[in-house]
């Protein structure tokens, strides 16, 4: 059963959610990732509009990687360095190996390097007897206590200070007082004679940079500048994804990546090494090497892989693992193999195989928000659904997933059976067994179903617009259509006060849960049958307005991923917008003012649902509400309230109570603001807010009917 | 210019000097040298009147200077408390010090230390982080065979504990720029 496979997983989970300590810790150290990043852009020429330029020269110098990886090599021997490629970790170890016995040395000292750390490169150099040195502090902590880095950026987040003053004073032999001063005196005495007497310097690479030939080494603890210095022999162990072309793309890769990981700008310390230098001044032929091992391990396979290309563009940053708000709960130990997070999925599936990445794909909820962070604008939430997919092909789906996938088909049943079916998922014992079944929570409290649905209401409609300034197709997606069809109505009728002509073309469900749990044949399927559709309206002049954020997601952003080559994808995508955005602009368009006296007094809390951020990020609601007299503020931790689309409505520790977990601080946020009330255009994260907060939840159209 | 090379290099825990000319920068490291209460001091990268200066001012200490022998190194420049190194530009933007040099003990002095101090002639700080493309390659360019340019940007600093920042941990824990208006 595939249940089965996640039972290891289900357990971490668990023992995640439990450690309230570790949690704290991480949720702090995420938070303050995503908030240093957002003050620094608030000051940065441009704001995030660098994220543009550095997809553009990822993607140039990833299509021309062959021509770069040969200059590179040209120019790095050019300068005396010995360049060796690499094919697997296997061979980047025999290397290593034999150039330690070449030099005879006796230390490695190490500084930071997650391609080391994928290919396990310390333990067959520690079994061969060489003592090998983590000397980046965060690192040298997990070499330690032999684990696998918890955060990208700080590995050892979820260390506390008494932890690791025993864990330093247990190496030293000497009493460590657990305060931080002391502990770091005690690191820089301890590490000291390492540095002075390592034999070989190891590092990794930010960059390579082929027109120079030369790499760019980035640290805050100043230990690559260290162990680039000293050590007789310095090996770099760098992904051949690293190389750019020019100085100038160095530099951006330079700015980009500390300033998405923590909002600096640069790290502290930068080394761009050309060739090897002499230490001091000796008559005699130096023996100082500089070795250069460019690795492949399946990099060249991502990058012939469409679907899967784009993984070779991370910089390394750590800012997907911030904002994705299943990390941000369970941490690098749950969330990875080695490399852990959002892209942990994406590169654990091309270096260590579709099962391994499989075993842990599920705790993404697809909420997209890595994508919108993420310097490069890697889409992550498609690679994921890809992985999802490519897994179940020999793995088969969660039956859960399954019904997921197909709970459109289930809404219309359950509205053609309307009485019966409202009567059901009220009694708690029917709950319970589709619990069992099916997988469905019991606890969630889920809106009834309508007997009429918007589909045939609207059909019964006679069109009021003459001469109109605008022509929409309107697309309604499963929960106004099934159990809501009173807010498509009202949807319409605000378009048609607008003067709008509004039509509801034949059209599928957005089908983004297909894409949500890697159903990516059905997800095309439905892509490929409304993009025919719709797009003929499009051309006929109509704008697709939808009103559910994940559908408009669907349209405008996921669609032309799933259908690359489909220029009409592109069309409709562009051509699709927030109900509320176009109700603002036809506002102002039309000078029409609503009363303003409407709702004057209120005050709302704005939840922003995580598919809107790449949208207009709920402006155009807010806007809105507050044109009709409200106060309305965004309130909101900077990631998702914890729903996923329907994941949280799926029972257990892969659903619910992760689920919940994740919403805690945000409803801590709506209980403590204030407000009388929550407004959000999701329909299933207003099932989660109601519950989380215990506050009345609004879509912005039902505030019509408040007063 | 649109930005300050202190005000951004002081929000990056570093200390900035202004002095007016060699011979206070001269008599400004020797004062950081008895605060500090260190009795050797490591140089590289500075022209060698300058040099002369120094010794001038901080006859009592220990002073480590260029030529190192390479059999002395690393251990003798352990010895030193403070490191100084001459900076080739500065980026007013980013707080930063660029240093440039094909010998890596010229890395030591400025790595090595507990407090580094970086001497920048005014006229050598650029404005924003991107200028700075033209001079990297145009060094890069200088040197067919090794060379090393370094940012540095304040102490270092790390978080790895409880994210709490803390400087010093392997490398300089003061980062000071000394910054000579006149030239
Ligand atoms: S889509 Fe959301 S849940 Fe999935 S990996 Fe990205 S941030 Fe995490
Ligand atoms: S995928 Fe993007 S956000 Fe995540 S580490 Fe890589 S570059 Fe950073």
């Amino acid at each position: 059963m595939a249940s089965d496979r996640y039972k290891h997983l289900y357990e971490k989970i668990t023992e995640a959610l439990s450690d309230t300590k570790k949690k704290e810790l991480l949720l702090s150290c995420v938070k303050r990732g995503r908030d240093t990043r957002a003050a620094r852009l608030e000051t940065l020429p441009g704001g995030a509009a660098f994220r543009s330029d550095v997809r553009a020269a990822k993607e140039r110098c990833i299509e021309d990687l062959p021509r770069l990886k040969k200059l590179f090599i040209e120019n790095a021997r050019k300068r005396g360095v010995s360049v060796f490629e690499a094919k697997n970790g296997a061979e980047v170890i025999s290397y290593c190996l034999d150039l330690a016995r070449k030099h005879g040395a006796r230390t490695i000292g190490k500084s930071k390097s997650l391609t080391t750390e994928v290919i396990e490169l310390n333990h067959p150099l520690t079994e061969a007897g060489l003592n090998v040195v983590e000397t980046d502090l965060g690192e040298l902590i997990i070499q330690l206590v032999d684990e696998k880095p918890f955060h990208l950026v700080f590995p050892a987040v979820h260390k506390m200070a008494p932890e690791v003053a025993k864990l330093f004073s247990d190496l030293t032999g000497k009493e460590v007082a657990d305060d931080i001063p002391s502990i770091m005196k005690v690191v820089r005495e301890y590490m000291r004679p390492i540095f002075l007497n390592c034999d070989i310097g190891m590092t990794g690479a930010n960059i390579g940079i082929a027109e120079t030939g030369g790499i760019c080494i980035e640290t805050n603890e100043g230990n690559a500048r260290l162990v680039s210095s000293i050590g007789k022999c310095h090996i770099c162990v760098v992904g051949m994804e690293k190389i750019v072309e020019t100085v100038d793309d160095a530099l951006l890769m330079i700015m980009a990546h500390p300033v998405s990981a923590s909002g600096q700008l640069p790290t502290t310390y930068v080394t761009w090494m050309h060739g090897r230098s002499e230490l001091g001044e000796s008559g005699a032929d130096s023996e100082r090497e500089s070795h250069i091992i460019i690795l492949d391990n399946g990099r060249t396979e991502m990058r012939d892989d469409p679907e899967m290309r784009e993984a070779l563009y991370c910089i390394r940053c750590g800012a997907c693992m911030n904002i994705c708000p299943t990390y941000g709960v369970v941490g690098g130990h749950t969330f990875g193999h080695i490399y852990p997070g959002p892209m942990g999925i994406c590169w654990t599936a091309g270096v260590h195989g579709l099962e391994t990445a499989g075993d842990f794909a599920q705790l993404c909820v697809s909420c997209g928000l890595c994508k919108e962070i993420c310097p490069a604008k890697i889409n992550m939430p498609h690679m994921i659904a890809e992985i999802k997919h490519r897994d179940a092909k020999t793995k088969g789906h969660l039956l859960v997933n399954r019904v997921m996938m197909g709970a459109d088909k289930a809404a219309k049943l359950g509205s053609a059976t309307a009485p019966l079916a409202n009567a059901a998922l009220k009694s708690r014992p029917v709950r319970n067994i589709m619990e069992k079944l099916i997988g469905l929570s019991a606890e969630r409290k889920l809106p009834p179903f309508a007997a009429t649905t918007f589909m045939q209401h609207f059909a019964k409609r006679t069109p009021t617009v003459k001469d109109p300034i605008k022509k929409v197709a309107f697309f309604v997606d499963v929960y106004a259509n099934y159990n809501d069809p009173k807010l498509g109505l009202a949807a319409v009728a605000a378009l048609e006060e607008h003067g709008c002509e509004v039509i509801v073309p034949d059209q599928d469900v957005s089908g983004y849960p297909s894409i949500a749990y890697g159903g990516m044949d059905q997800a095309r399927k439905i892509a490929r049958s409304n993009v025919e559709k719709l797009t003929p309206w499009v051309k006929k002049g109509y704008g697709v307005v939808a009103i559910e954020p994940t559908a408009t997601y669907a349209l405008a952003v996921s669609y032309p991923t799933l259908l690359r080559d489909n220029p009409d994808a592109r069309l409709l995508a562009d051509n699709t917008h927030e109900l509320f955005e176009y109700l603002i602009a036809l506002e102002d368009e039309t000078g029409q003012k609503p009363n303003s006296a409407l709702l004057a007094g209120k005050r709302f809390g704005f939840h922003c649902a995580c598919h809107q951020r790449p949208l207009g990020s709920g402006n155009g609601a807010m806007a809105w509400v507050r044109r009709l007299g409200a106060d309305i503020e965004l309130i909101e931790t900077g990631t998702c309230c914890g729903m996923g689309g329907t994941f949280g409505l799926k029972a257990g520790i892969l659903g619910h109570e992760l689920s919940s977990a994740i919403g805690e601080p945000l409803f801590k946020l709506f209980k403590e603001s204030g407000v009388d009330a929550v407004v959000t255009e999701s329909s299933v994260c207003s099932i989660q807010l109601a519950e989380g907060t215990r506050l009345p939840v609004y879509h912005p159209l039902q505030l019509l009917d408040l007063h | 210019m649109t930005y300050d090379f202190t005000s951004c290099f002081e929000a990056l825990s570093g200390v900035v000097h202004q002095v007016n000319s060699e011979e206070a920068a001269a008599q400004k490291i020797y004062e950081i040298c008895q605060q500090q209460q260190v009795s050797c001091l490591a140089l590289a990268n500075l022209p060698e009147a300058f040099i002369q200066q120094i010794e001038n001012y901080c006859g009592g200490l220990k002073i480590l200077k260029e030529p190192y022998p390479s059999e002395s190194l690393p251990l003798a420049m352990d010895e030193a408390g403070i490191g100084v190194t001459g900076i080739e530009f500065a980026i007013a933007q980013s707080g930063t010090m660029v240093e440039v040099s094909d010998n890596d003990a010229v890395r030591l002095v400025s790595s090595l230390p507990r407090t580094h101090i970086g001497i920048i002639y005014k006229k050598d700080i650029i404005d924003t982080y991107f200028e700075s493309g033209s001079r990297i390659r145009e060094i890069i360019s200088r040197h067919d065979r090794n060379v090393v340019i370094s940012f540095i940007s304040g102490p270092s600093r790390t978080g790895d504990i409880e994210l709490k920042l803390t400087l010093g941990v392997h490398g300089p824990e003061e980062a000071h720029a000394v910054i000579i208006e006149d030239h």
